[in-house]
């Protein structure tokens, strides 16, 4: 029904280069109103350096940019925005001490002179988050909103400057929970009736279920491009990869010993751990499912010694553990990789090597001091063995690939023996291929008998790594299976809230 | 050598370097009395307490905090030295372990504070200035104490091989700095939190340990440079070290010590002591006021923590130039990622 209508944002063999490499090498993309056009390629192909040229942060040194059939020149995103271009990146540009009102008219409050029209502005943004179909108090301070409604305010915010012609949503489910993930693609659905949506993204199950079309980019090039309704996901994984991906990955069946490694006995904390049993075994890879907010992280927590237990206890090799700090669960062998590896992982101001060794600055020390020379040896082997980029070892961690910059963090734990590791998020924006590469080092450290704790949002990712799914609801494990004995539609039925028979 | 070189110009005490060389020029071409042996043991004897102190600046800012209260720590153990050695006579070698327990004591009570008390410490190092300033007042009800000790001055302004004394320590101390930043854990935990504090905890560091133990460092040091106020001038004043915590702080930043934590090293501090204290020299030798001097010290530091703060900024500038030009080619890391968009890039981070 939409491929008759004429395209609003098309662009035309457009090239962008950067000192060494080419990001965008002769893409074409054209943008309809009224259809979700989704980008995905793995980090590196040139999804965002192809978005920000629409946007006008970015200008192509070759090609076209067509706006209604007109070439236009993007000197810079005000001229972006002045045709309706609307760009919307994962970190959030809302003042987190503001009501959601203000923030919607954040550089245009209305009002006359330097009065400001509070009544107006309220109107303004129940106006705009209506058209999105979503209900949030403009009074609340968006501070107090969760990340998901955050996300809403962001959009109503640029949606409501004027009529847009083109919304560009660049990983915008990264950090949500499946149902807001749900609640975000309803927004999109509605704005996509009058105008052009390019929406980016790594996870192909969610971009096949919201977009009527996909782009394949690799290299800088577009590579293929589908009407969602004929292709499958291991279909876009391949052209993605463009190699033979298997159907999706399965861990080898090998059988999970019986010696307990790490067990939680009703184990409740303050964060909001409501009673929580568990076993890692050795070798043994122990899904946890659940909404965010479900509790998922918090059980990490306490495992790893971050937040104290209020009641329970842990064991660890079936002695009791007591955990006041992290330090305390590092020397008992236990790792954690954070969900955000930005935040709560990496140091910026530390070269890979410092950053690799330091969760066991012992093994690279003679009393207290350590040996450079052995710590670089390390991480080139490290470097060697993870298939890091060449040389990444000499590069700012900044300026890694976020499956590069995940191998860092996981290659920390390595460093540091962990002997039960707790993965939170491991696969989250990272491209295809790391993915794959992080499977298979989960593989290689269970046969090793590493005990692992996976968290993951992804769930047919977790459905197929996970020996055992434990499944998270409000701060306690309402089911566990094991693996082949749960859908996927079962997972979440028991993950949300509402109709769940508690099989616990 | 090439490769030296190259390591040389990347590192952070290049940039200092080039501006000491070029204070030092400036100096020597504006006055012929700046290399006077007696003018450079001068310069050398004024910098040796500002350079000790920001060896504590230096630490406690590389853990993203700052220390407002050397210079009132300055005052308070030149005073208590003054006391204890004029009226309560005592011996001189327990009044210097005294003082130096003076500055752990004074340490922890900012570090406890600091880290476990949750209290941000620009606010209560500011409260801390004030009280010791206060507490140094208490001792005599602010009267100076003149003639301490004859052994005092030798303590810390003899020669040991004909090298005046202030200038071992200075050596020695920095030494040791350097190489407990580079070369033990302890200093690596260091850099750790001040880089990423919330990473830090996740990997067993105890954040509030490495805090309590800068601050401590910060006050052993100013301590330090209460003996040596004290020993050069052999009297005590609530009136010495005002304003020594800033001409300190600027030091560290005019090494290039990052005010958001975790980039800075000990050496580059010693060059941004060096640059203040001889740009403070020639503009004695020039006769210039303390009014100007005052002024001159407050735009250096200016513009000390503006470089910090758009040095990544006027590199974007300059690499946006470049690319614009379009031939010339960046360094290959700015190529790795081209869309990678690195959420905390301050850009002076890559080019050390």
């Amino acid at each position: 029904m939409s491929t008759a209508v004429e395209p609003v944002w098309e662009i035309r063999h457009i090239s962008k280069v950067f000192p060494g490499v080419r990001a965008v090498d002769g893409a074409s993309l054209v943008l309809r109103a009224g259809e979700v056009h989704a980008l995905v390629g793995e980090n590196g192909s040139g999804k965002s350096t192809l978005a920000k040229c629409l946007a006008g942060t970015y200008q192509p040194d070759e090609g076209e940019i067509l706006h209604r059939g007109r070439v236009v020149h993007l000197r810079d995103p005000n001229a972006a925005k002045a045709l309706g271009v609307a760009t919307f990146y994962q970190e959030l540009s809302l003042v987190p001490s503001l009501s959601v009102a203000e923030n919607v008219h954040l550089d245009r409050l209305p009002g006359r002179g330097a009065l400001v029209s509070w009544a107006s502005a309220r109107r303004g943004a129940l106006a705009a988050l209506s058209r999105l179909e979503v209900a949030i108090d403009p009074d609340r301070i968006v501070g107090d909103l969760s990340v998901a409604e955050q996300q809403l305010v962001e959009i109503a915010k640029a949606i409501s400057t004027g009529a847009i012609t083109l919304l560009i949503l660049d990983e915008p489910t990264a950090a949500l929970g499946p149902a807001d993930v749900e609640r975000l693609h309803r927004v999109v659905r509605v704005l996509a009736r009058d105008a052009a949506v390019l929406y980016i993204s790594h996870r192909l199950e969610e971009v096949l279920s919201v977009a009527a079309v996909v782009s394949v980019i690799r290299d800088g090039r577009i590579v293929g491009e589908h009407r969602t309704a004929d292709v499958s996901v291991p279909q876009v994984a391949r052209t993605i990869v463009g190699a033979e991906l298997e159907e999706y990955f399965r861990r080898g069946e090998a059988p999970v010993e019986e010696q307990r490694l790490l067990e939680a006995r009703a184990i409740r904390t303050k964060a909001g751990v409501r009673g929580v049993d568990l076993v890692v075994r050795r070798g043994e890879v122990l899904g946890l499912g659940g909404l965010i907010g479900s509790g998922r992280t918090e059980i990490a927590r306490a495992l790893f010694g971050v937040d104290r237990l209020s009641s329970g206890e842990l064991r660890l090799d079936g002695r009791p553990l007591q955990l006041r700090s992290p330090a305390d669960a590092i020397a008992a062998g236990i790792g954690y990789l954070a969900e955000n590896r930005k935040a709560d992982g990496l140091f910026f101001n530390l070269l890979p090597p410092p950053n690799i060794t330091i969760a066991r600055l012992e093994g690279i020390s003679r009393g207290p001091f350590m040996a450079l020379g052995r710590e670089r040896r390390r991480a080139r082997s490290f470097v060697r063995e993870l298939r890091l980029s060449p040389g990444a070892e000499h590069r700012n961690v900044a300026f890694l690939s976020g499956g590069n910059q995940q191998k860092i963090v996981l290659a920390r734990w390595l460093f540091a023996e962990a002997r039960v590791l707790i993965l939170d998020e491991p696969t989250q924006g990272i491209d295809v291929g790391a993915k794959r590469e992080v499977y298979d080092l989960i593989d290689e450290l269970t046969a090793r008998g590493v005990g692992i704790v996976l968290i993951s949002s992804d769930y047919p990712e977790l459905l197929s790594i996970s020996d055992r799914v434990a499944v998270v609801r409000a701060g306690r494990i309402v089911h566990t299976a094991a693996r082949g004995k749960l859908s996927q539609e079962e997972l979440i039925e028991l993950a949300s809230a509402g109709s769940v028979k508690d099989a616990a | 050598m090439r490769r030296v070189l190259l390591s040389v110009a990347r590192s952070q005490a290049a940039g200092p370097f080039l501006i000491l060389v070029l204070v030092v020029v400036a100096a020597t071409l504006t006055t012929n009395r700046f290399f006077d042996s007696q003018n450079l043991r001068n310069i050398g004897l004024e910098m040796a307490i500002i350079a000790i102190i920001a060896i504590g600046s230096t630490f406690v800012i590389l853990t993203a905090q700052i220390d407002l209260s050397p210079g009132s720590v300055v005052a308070l153990t030149s005073m208590t030295t003054a006391v204890l050695l004029v009226k309560h006579d005592v011996n001189l070698a327990v009044t210097i372990t005294l003082i130096l327990l003076l500055g752990v004591g004074v340490g922890l009570v900012n570090g406890f504070f600091c880290s476990y008390g949750r209290i941000p410490s620009f606010i209560f190092t500011l409260a801390t200035l004030s009280i010791f300033q206060g507490l140094a007042f208490l001792e005599t009800g602010g009267t100076p104490i003149f003639g301490l000790s004859p052994r005092l001055e030798d303590s810390f302004y003899g020669h040991l091989f004909g090298i005046p004394l202030p200038f071992v320590y200075v050596v020695v101390l920095y030494a040791v700095a350097w190489a407990y930043l580079r070369y033990t854990k302890g200093g690596r935990r260091i850099y750790a939190v001040g880089g990423n504090e919330a990473a830090a905890r996740l990997v067993g560091i105890k954040v509030n340990r490495v805090r309590m133990q800068v601050f401590v460092v910060a006050g052993v040091m100013s301590a330090l440079g209460g003996l040596l106020m004290s020993g050069q001038l052999n009297s005590g004043s609530p009136e010495y070290g005002r304003g020594f915590e800033l001409q300190a702080i600027a030091a560290a930043v005019i090494g290039g010590t990052s005010l958001f934590g975790g980039v800075g090293n000990v050496v580059a501090t010693l060059f941004g002591a060096l640059i203040i204290t001889i740009v403070q020299n020639v503009l004695n030798l020039h006769a210039v006021g303390t009014a100007w001097q005052n002024i001159t010290t407050g735009v250096i530091i200016a513009l000390a923590v503006g470089i910090d703060m758009w040095r990544g900024t006027l590199a974007r500038a300059v690499v946006s130039r470049w690319q614009g030009l379009g031939r010339l080619r960046a360094p290959e890391r700015v190529a790795v990622d081209a869309e990678a968009t690195p959420s905390i890039v301050p850009d002076e981070r890559v080019t050390r």
